[in-house]
Order: structure tokens, then C-alpha cells, then sequence
């Protein structure tokens, strides 16, 4: 006959073979192969702890003493209701749902019959560890709860951050640092409060805390079924025949250089000056009379240069990054900018310079005899 | 009685070992030929971090002593000796301020030089500025055209490998950046080391007092042959270098016609330019022979081979080009000397030809890559460094033949 333990183990080894079979059977190739070759060694794991029990007689009674197992605390049935069976009926339900409708679905049904499966096994174990509930009730803790309060740690403050960013992503761009700036007070404010009083009552707190939690979650929900307020993607190439000949945009956009992490590694400024004239600036000259009309630029990496529209229109900045055997010439560009403003613009540069059958140049549409070279060498 | 005097053996034993030890790891750090020894600095920008790290270190051995003193004493004093224990107390704030202010002084008086020289090191007043691109596993430099280096003009791009020649006695800036993982420069007695990221420009200042060679490697693990990706510093005088860029940019010569070399031109368009550039080469109907690195390799790039015989050494800077003892003249020569022998490139006297060879007929074989054919689904058949081209020993001959004369 089976000890209660070695049931779990058994069951555990049987259900790992017959996920082995379907795995290989059903993914095959190098994945299936791996992932096959997981479970069985998995199966085995639990045969041996299975075996390794059912010696022992789950390790509390006398492993010759017949009959014991079926009196010992550990063989006695559970002591109260369980949610977890139905937990993992419903996570069960989800998983075939899943698998038929959103990968979602499976994928979070996978987590809720793990979790659901965990609390189970720990429960039936922790229920029958020994003839006295305080003891019991005592190892579960210690068993559990180093797994449990750093998961429900981690979700309470995913859900916290989830519904703070869809609320700071709703409301309009002008009034996220003031909402930020309430909310931070409240808090600062509140728990100034909370600690300047020598006893709190646990309601109390327990209130305030449910109070925060349901009004953070309900503006939450409420933002994300409103959606997100339209947001500008800052283009800094437009397409080749406005670039060529320039022309404005409907709306122009002063904000394409904002990115620090960018303005930070330019190889070059370009400067388009006031009357007109074109210089490059490289970086790592200082000297402002230093004026290049030629760039060095390196192949086969991303390299970056700032436009600065000193003019007093509206400008952008065209590269042309040459033509390569029967392909057309290669152009990309800023979107125009207003005077006294900024655009990066990336580059990606394969080729030589020599490997062009068109020069490789920078020029701004409009601007005639000004153009600064790029060598690529 | 035996078993005492046995206990006492194995106990002096063990502590003459330990002496042994630790005498053997004190003197390894006194090795005179340490090329890449950072207590040897060359240059303002390595003295400055070097003076840093003597003050500190002085500093620390000086708490250090007064810390294993009291915590020697405290051992030494209250050790048990079946005396009764002490009255225990708890607190004394007198003393616990005390040891909080101690270490705040400390690090204060310590955080003055140290930003004050991270400041100065950041300083980008340059007289040169030079482009260094890494990828798996060798450094590209490029001199930014139409700029002045110490003085001398660049009226033309110049692109070399490996080793980066500066003139001495020169701010020289290097703008670092990556065409594949990251890697990290270093020139050991010349700065600190800078790591050099894919989509980013990192800024690193070169000076080296006088004319010589100063050796670095690659110190940001990028790969199987991290470990054979080292790199060097050349410092000439103003002179020296302004002969070095004149030859750099010099117009291309072509072999003799009838020559071995001549075939071996060929032999190059065939085998080897799909990769690697030779400036102004022209296939016989006049068409220029462009290479293509960025079809055949990860990082987009292969080694300018258009000046090879003007390097030591290739495959990142890992197999020398000249034999050992040129190699120890080289590197032992007077500062006044050196630009000279230089210039002078790789020899036929000195030109360690059985190492070329080898690296035609396998180079995976002396530096592990990711270049078997077999092996490139992943990367859509592109290499991580040059694959064994299956060169015949003749094909190999007129390479040799031609490459010799690329100075």
C-alpha cells in the first residue's frame, strides 16, 4: 500500500511521463528533444522521492511498524474546506480555454494552477504534519510564507505601478506632474501623521490602506478602458523626395533632438548659420573657429549628428548617403525645424565613400552651394 | 610526547608554506617587463590616476594597520582565559559619533583629488582626435580628415588596424565605439580604460610623454577571443609622425609586372578583397576593387590591409609580424631611436614570414572564430572574424609576395 507521501510523488512521476510523451510528440526538433529530456529527468526526481518515501513511510513512523501509516497524524483526512481544489478547477477551465482562444489565457491559467497546485500540496501537507493544529498552522508559515509574501509583494506592486502608469498616462501631459506632486504630498503627508501618533489601531490602518488601494485601482481601471491621450512619435527621417526638396511638414516638430541619451554621443553639430552658410563642428574640437566642412564618419555603425537651425526659417537637414550599383541613392533627413531649435539624425553608413557612384553629403534643402562632406573611409 | 613534537612539525610546516606563498605573491608584483603595468604611467592622463591611487592606497594601508592593530589587540587582550565575562554594555555615543565623523573626513579629504582629476581626465581641449571602432576582435582607427594631429595635417582619410599612432607630448582625443558587443580600450600607462558600446561615441584622452610603444587589450569580455584582441599605442615625435601620415597616405604601388607579387594582386582581388580593402586598387579593366565587409561579417568591417608592412603585428595585434629579438629592439629602443626603427616597418630582416603563412593557410586554427561555414545559420552566413579561406601553398606564396610589399 502507498504512504500518503509517496502518493503525491508517484502521481507527480506519472503525470511528468505522460507530459514528456506529449511534449515530444507534439513540439519535436531540438526544443522537443530538450524539453522531453527535462521532463523525464523530472519524472525521475519524483520516482525517487516517491520511492524514497514509500521506504520510509513518509518518514514519520517506524518503517517496520504495520498499519502505523494508516493511524498516523499524516494519514488523517484534511481538517477543514479547501479553496485550492476549486482553484485549480477554474485554472484547469482557463487552460483549455486558453488553448483555444488567447495565449494570454493559458499562460496566466498556467500560473493559477501552479500557485494553485503549490498552496494545495503545502496546505494537505501542513494540515497532517502532527496531531496539533497550532504546530501545524505554525510550519505552514514557515513553509509558505517566504514563497508568498515576496510573490504578493511583487504583484500588489505591479498592480500599483500598472494603475499609476495608466492614470499618468491618460490624464493630459500638463497635469501628470501635478497629480504626481498631490499624490506624493498626501502620501508624504499621511504617513508624517500616521508616525507622529504613538498607537494606531490595526482597522485604522487596515481602512486607510483599503481606502488608497480601491481609489489607486478604480482610477486605474477607469484610465485604461479610456485609453491613453494621443502621444507624438518624434520622426527624425521623412520620406526621400521631401528631403530632396525640401518643404514643412503640417505640423513641425521641435522636439526630434530631446532624447539626452542621443544629444549626449553626436560625432558632429551641423549648423546651418544665420546667413546661411553650412559648418560642421566635429566633437572633440573645442575651439569654435573650428569649422569642418567635412565629416569622418566610421562604417557599419550607428553614428549620430545634431542639426542646429540658426537660419531664421524653417529648415531641415538632408544626408545623402550615396548610390550603390543599381540601387537608388540612399537619402534620409530631419523633419523640418523651426530657428533656435534642434534635430538628431542617425546614420548607418555600410559602404566607402569609394564604393559610391554619387557623393555622400550633407546639404539642406533650398540651400544652395553648401553642402559638408562625409568620408566614410 | 611524539605526538606533540609531530603537531609542531606540521604546524611550522604549514606556516613556512604559507611565508612561501605570500613572498611569491609580493614578488610577482614586482616584475620589471610588465608592458601593461599600471604603476608605470607614461602620460599626464595614467599619472594622474596613478598619483590617485598611491594617495589612497596610503591612506587605506594607514586605517588598515590602525584597524588590524585594534582589532589584534582586542583579540590578543580579551582572549578567553577561563576569566569571567565582562560586565556587556550597550551604546556609547561619544564613541559612536566618533567613528561616524572619522570615516566621513576620511572619504572627504579622499573625494577631493579624486573628482578634482576625474575633471581634469574629462578634459576635451584636444590637438587630435582620432575614431576607434572595435569589433570581434580587433580595434579600426580612423584620422578625421581635413583636421590637424599634433600639428600635422590629415588632408586624407586614413584608416589602420591595431595599432594607433599618435604624436608624442599631444592631447589626442579618441572617440570609442563598437560595431558589434561591447569591448573596452585600454592603453594601461597612457589612461584608464573606456568601454567602447554599439550606437554610442565614449571619449577617451591619449598622452604619451615621449616616443615608444605602449601595449593595451581588450578588458570587457566580447567573445571567444576576447583574450587575442589586444591593441598598442605608437607614440612618435611630430617629425616622425608627420613621415607616418605622408606614408599613409601615399598613393597606392602596384607590383612589378612579371612579379610574383603581380600574381598575387590578383590572387588578392580573387580571394581576399570581398573583405578587406586595399585603397586604390583597380581590377585590369580599371574597374576599383571595393570590399564588402558588410556582406560577409557581423561587425560590417575587416582590417585596411593597404599598409600592412607598416604594422608589428596582425589578427589583432595577437601574432607578430617580425621576428622576437627585432621585436624586443623595437620595444627596447631609446625614445630618441625608436621613431626611426619604426618607420622603418617590417623588414625582410625582421619579417616573420612563417607566421603569415600560417595565419593564410588557417587562421581559426591560431585564433578561435566563429568562421565555420557549417555553423553560420544564425548570423545568415556572416563570420565573426576571417575563415579558413583553404588557400593552396602557391596561392599562399604570391599572397605573401604581394602583402610584403603593402608598407
Amino acid at each position: 500500500m502507498f504512504t500518503t507521501g509517496s502518493k503525491l510523488f508517484f502521481g507527480a512521476t506519472a503525470l511528468s511521463v505522460a507530459g514528456a510523451i506529449v511534449f515530444a510528440i507534439t513540439t519535436g526538433g531540438p526544443t522537443g528533444l530538450m524539453g522531453t529530456i527535462g521532463l523525464l529527468s523530472l519524472a525521475s526526481i519524483f520516482g525517487f522521492l516517491g520511492g524514497i518515501n514509500y521506504f520510509n513511510s513518509d518518514g514519520n513512523v517506524p518503517a517496520m511498524q504495520q498499519g502505523v501509516q494508516f493511524t498516523a497524524s499524516a494519514a488523517q483526512p484534511p481538517v477543514g474546506s479547501s479553496m485550492w481544489p476549486l482553484v485549480s478547477a477554474v485554472g484547469i477551465g482557463g487552460l483549455v480555454v486558453g488553448a483555444v482562444s488567447k495565449p494570454v489565457v493559458f499562460k496566466v491559467s498556467v500560473v493559477v494552477v501552479l500557485v494553485a497546485t503549490i498552496e494545495w500540496m503545502v496546505q494537505g501537507w501542513s494540515e497532517r504534519a502532527s496531531a496539533d493544529g497550532g504546530y501545524n498552522a505554525g510550519v505552514r508559515k514557515r513553509i509558505a510564507h517566504p514563497l508568498e509574501f515576496p510573490i504578493v509583494g511583487t504583484l500588489g506592486l505591479g498592480v500599483v505601478v500598472y494603475a499609476f502608469s495608466r492614470i499618468m498616462l491618460t490624464v493630459s501631459k500638463e497635469a501628470t506632474p501635478w497629480i504626481f506632486l498631490v499624490i506624493g504630498t498626501i502620501i508624504a503627508v499621511g504617513a508624517f501623521m500616521f508616525t507622529g501618533k504613538r498607537k494606531i489601531s490595526r482597522s485604522t490602518l487596515l481602512g486607510v490602506c483599503t481606502i488608497g488601494a480601491v481609489a489607486l485601482l478604480g482610477a486605474g481601471v477607469a484610465s485604461a478602458v479610456q485609453g491613453q491621450r494621443t502621444i507624438k512619435e518624434h520622426e527624425t527621417t521623412v520620406d526621400s523626395a521631401l528631403c530632396l526638396e525640401g518643404g514643412i511638414e503640417a505640423e513641425i516638430d521641435d522636439h526630434g533632438s530631446q532624447d539626452v541619451s542621443a544629444k549626449s554621443n553626436v560625432i558632429a553639430n551641423i549648423f546651418l548659420e544665420s546667413n546661411n552658410d553650412l559648418n560642421a563642428r566635429i566633437a572633440g574640437f573645442t575651439d569654435p573657429e573650428d569649422n569642418f566642412s567635412t565629416i569622418t564618419v566610421p562604417r557599419s555603425t550607428d553614428v549620430r549628428i545634431r542639426f542646429h537651425n540658426e537660419s531664421n526659417s524653417p529648415q531641415r537637414l538632408t544626408a545623402r548617403l550615396g548610390t550603390f550599383g543599381e540601387e537608388s541613392e540612399v537619402v534620409m533627413c530631419t523633419t523640418a525645424i523651426n530657428p533656435g531649435k534642434e534635430a538628431i539624425l542617425t546614420l548607418l553608413i555600410p559602404k566607402t565613400n569609394a564604393a559610391s557612384s554619387t557623393p555622400m553629403e550633407l546639404q539642406v534643402p533650398g540651400v544652395e552651394g553648401q553642402t559638408i562632406a562625409i568620408v566614410v573611409p | 610526547m611524539e605526538q606533540s613534537k609531530k603537531m609542531v612539525n606540521r604546524f611550522v610546516a604549514r606556516r613556512h608554506l604559507l611565508l612561501a606563498v605570500g613572498v611569491g605573491v609580493l614578488s610577482a608584483g614586482c616584475a620589471k617587463n610588465a608592458p601593461q603595468d599600471i604603476f608605470q604611467p607614461e602620460g599626464k592622463n595614467a599619472r594622474l590616476i596613478d598619483g590617485i591611487q598611491r594617495e589612497l592606497f596610503y591612506i587605506s594601508a594607514v586605517v588598515g594597520l590602525i584597524v588590524f592593530a585594534a582589532v589584534g589587540y582586542a583579540v590578543w587582550k580579551f582572549k578567553d582565559r577561563g576569566q569571567e565575562i565582562p560586565e556587556q554594555t550597550h551604546g556609547n555615543p561619544k564613541l559612536e559619533i566618533l567613528l561616524t565623523i572619522l570615516p566621513a573626513i576620511i572619504l572627504a579629504v579622499v573625494a577631493v583629488p579624486s573628482v578634482a582629476a576625474v575633471f581634469e581626465l574629462d578634459k576635451k581641449d584636444n590637438d587630435c582626435v582620432i575614431n576607434v571602432t572595435g569589433q570581434q576582435w580587433w580595434w579600426e582607427y580612423d584620422y578625421v580628415q581635413g583636421s590637424t594631429c599634433g600639428g600635422v595635417e590629415i588632408t586624407k582619410s586614413i584608416v589602420t588596424t591595431s595599432e594607433l599612432v599618435i604624436p608624442a607630448d599631444t592631447d589626442v582625443l579618441l572617440r570609442i565605439t563598437s560595431r558589434d558587443v561591447i569591448h573596452s580600450y585600454w592603453i594601461p600607462r597612457l589612461n584608464g580604460k573606456r568601454d567602447a558600446v554599439p550606437g554610442r561615441l565614449h571619449t577617451l584622452r591619449m598622452q604619451a610623454d615621449q616616443p615608444g610603444i605602449y601595449t593595451g587589450q581588450c578588458t570587457e569580455f566580447c567573445g571567444l577571443s576576447h583574450a587575442r584582441m589586444r591593441q598598442a599605442a605608437v607614440a612618435l615625435t611630430t617629425a616622425d609622425f608627420q613621415t607616418w601620415v605622408t606614408n599613409q597616405t601615399a598613393d597606392y604601388v602596384a607590383p612589378a609586372a612579371g612579379s610574383l607579387a603581380a600574381v598575387g594582386e590578383g590572387t588578392f582581388q580573387a580571394q581576399c578583397s570581398k573583405c578587406h580593402q586595399i585603397n586604390d586598387l583597380f581590377t585590369a579593366d580599371g574597374t576599383p576593387v571595393l570590399a564588402a565587409p558588410d556582406l560577409y561579417v557581423v561587425s560590417g568591417a575587416a582590417p585596411n590591409l593597404s599598409k600592412l608592412m607598416t604594422r608589428t603585428a596582425i589578427a589583432g595585434w595577437t601574432f607578430d609580424l617580425i621576428s622576437a629579438e627585432c621585436r624586443d629592439k623595437l620595444w627596447n629602443a631609446a625614445p630618441e631611436d625608436f621613431g626611426a626603427l619604426y618607420l622603418k616597418g617590417v623588414t625582410p630582416e625582421c619579417f616573420d614570414e612563417a607566421t603569415l603563412r600560417t595565419w593564410l593557410r588557417n587562421s581559426p586554427a591560431m585564433k578561435p572564430m566563429y568562421a565555420d561555414p557549417a555553423k553560420l545559420a544564425a548570423t545568415g552566413g556572416k563570420t565573426r572574424g576571417m575563415p579558413n579561406l583553404n588557400l593552396t601553398e602557391d596561392q599562399i606564396d604570391e599572397l605573401v609576395a604581394y602583402l610584403t610589399e603593402r608598407k
